[in-house]
């Protein structure tokens, strides 16, 4: 071959996407013009390493699930499946067995055997049986909220004091003692955010959720954690004003707690019923 | 990765699409540490990368009807994590202007012993000014650079996932060489 190679070509033949590299070799060796512009490409091209991405580890995907999850989206759905959503499914079957039980039902009722209570009657009725048992569940439920609120609150004192360790830290001492704590934390949290959402406490659950990132971040910290790493640990906490909130709100359940009229969402709805 | 792995991906993606969390908690869990990494790679930045991962994850999500179950998710995602990062980039290409710089900086040199201090320094140096040349590069030359010479991919990949031709794709990567070597040129004959 007569004609030198471009910078084009060399580039390719350095990542090993051109043609016939055999032809290319060879012109390589009988070409000095050629053979020096691809080693000043190629000793360029050497000197651009790979950038090491900071360390992530075993539990980073679980950190990446806890941000997320509460923003997932609708997924997108083919057009078709619109027609055979469960809950249209579920609709069309609810509807036929309404239209076959009224028709079974035109045929065998006797008209006049119930008559519903007037609605006014319902406060002012006497406590039957049933109404007595109603009552025992709902002192029942409460004392379980006041349970949860008590431990909730111990729950936030601890993690009030890993916090401020890790604020108080400073850099490359050991922490292995507050990323054990935070582990045994994090464990703990899921099982309280599961309650208070089940008991309808939707701001105690949100809190609980950002605190268990925060301890999240701590439990994967190195040991000997970095400046740069405890920083980035205290600018979230600083952000999110982590600190502060769980201080407000372990008091705040205290108080709720040493009220006699228990005013969980939960207690409430079972003092309404 | 096995039969068995293939399998069983299969089959968590499947529950996936059909809505199943946990199924697809068990995807983020398993890819979420390369998807970092590969952003990492693409943005520079760490912050950044902690954005694109999580953006990547939503967007699979909305999008899980659209991936074929014959294809591996691993690169499905891979597809979508390279182009949240240029979204990003493109979003944030006045920030970057200014910033990134100092974002691949070495800001942690790891402390040997034997290691000859100005070779350190040299290192460094170069580490800079690749960053620094990075960061003017355009979103689309970044990217194909990105995943030519960090993540070793062919051409023919990097156009798939980057939706671009062939052509339009080399020459997003002769560009950005041709920048770089630019850039690096004053440091050639110190390394």
């Amino acid at each position: 071959m007569s004609k030198h190679y471009s910078e084009e070509d060399l580039i390719l033949y350095y990542y090993e996407e051109r043609p016939r590299r055999a032809e290319v070799e060879r012109h390589l060796d009988s070409c000095a013009q050629c053979a020096a512009a691809y080693r000043d490409l190629a000793s360029t091209l050497k000197m651009i390493a790979t950038p090491e991405a900071p360390e992530r580890d075993e539990q980073y995907g679980l950190e990446v699930w806890q941000r997320i999850r509460h923003q997932l989206p609708e997924q997108e759905m083919p057009w078709w499946s619109a027609w055979f959503r469960a809950d249209r499914l579920a609709l069309a079957g609810a509807f036929a067995v309404l239209v076959v039980a009224a028709r079974v039902a035109g045929r065998w009722w006797s008209a006049g055997t119930v008559v519903a209570p007037p609605v006014a009657s319902l406060g002012t009725a006497k406590p039957s049986a049933a109404d007595d048992a109603g009552n025992a569940n709902a002192l029942n439920q409460a004392g379980r909220d006041r349970i949860l609120l008590s431990s909730v609150a111990e729950h936030l004192d601890r993690s009030d004091r890993v916090l401020t360790d890790i604020m108080n830290a400073r850099a490359g001492g050991d922490l292995s003692a507050e990323k054990r704590w935070a582990e045994d934390l994090v464990a703990t949290n899921r099982l309280y955010r599961q309650d208070a959402t089940d008991a309808g406490e939707h701001s105690v659950a949100l809190l609980l959720d950002e605190l268990e990132r925060s301890l999240l971040a701590i439990v994967h910290t190195p040991s000997r954690a970095t400046a740069a790493r405890l920083d980035e640990i205290r600018r979230r906490i600083d952000a999110a004003s982590l600190l502060f909130k769980v201080r407000v709100l372990g008091n705040e359940l205290r108080q709720r707690e040493s009220v006699p009229d228990n005013r969980t969402p939960r207690a409430l709805a079972a003092q309404r019923s | 990765m096995d039969v068995t792995d293939v399998t069983d991906a299969g089959a968590v993606v499947a529950r996936a699409r059909q809505g199943d969390s946990e199924a697809f908690q068990t995807l983020v869990e398993r890819h979420s540490r390369r998807a970092f990494q590969l952003a990492y790679r693409m943005t520079g930045n760490e912050q950044d990368a902690e954005d694109v991962v999580q953006e990547a994850f939503i967007r699979a999500y909305r999008q899980l009807n659209r991936f074929e179950a014959r294809a591996h998710f691993s690169t499905w995602l891979h597809r979508i994590v390279a182009n949240c990062s240029v979204d990003l980039i493109r979003s944030r290409r006045s920030r970057y202007d200014h910033a990134s710089t100092d974002d691949l900086a070495p800001t942690e040199q790891p402390e040997t012993g034997d290691a000859n201090p100005e070779r350190l320094a040299a290192s460094a140096q170069i580490e800079q000014k690749v960053a620094s040349a990075m960061s003017e590069l355009s979103p689309l030359e970044r990217a194909a650079f990105t995943l030519r010479h960090y993540e070793g991919r062919s051409i023919a990949e990097i156009g798939k996932t980057l939706g671009l031709g062939t052509s339009a794709t080399k020459h997003s990567v002769f560009r950005a060489v041709r920048k770089l070597r630019a850039a690096l040129e004053p440091l050639r004959g110190e390394s």
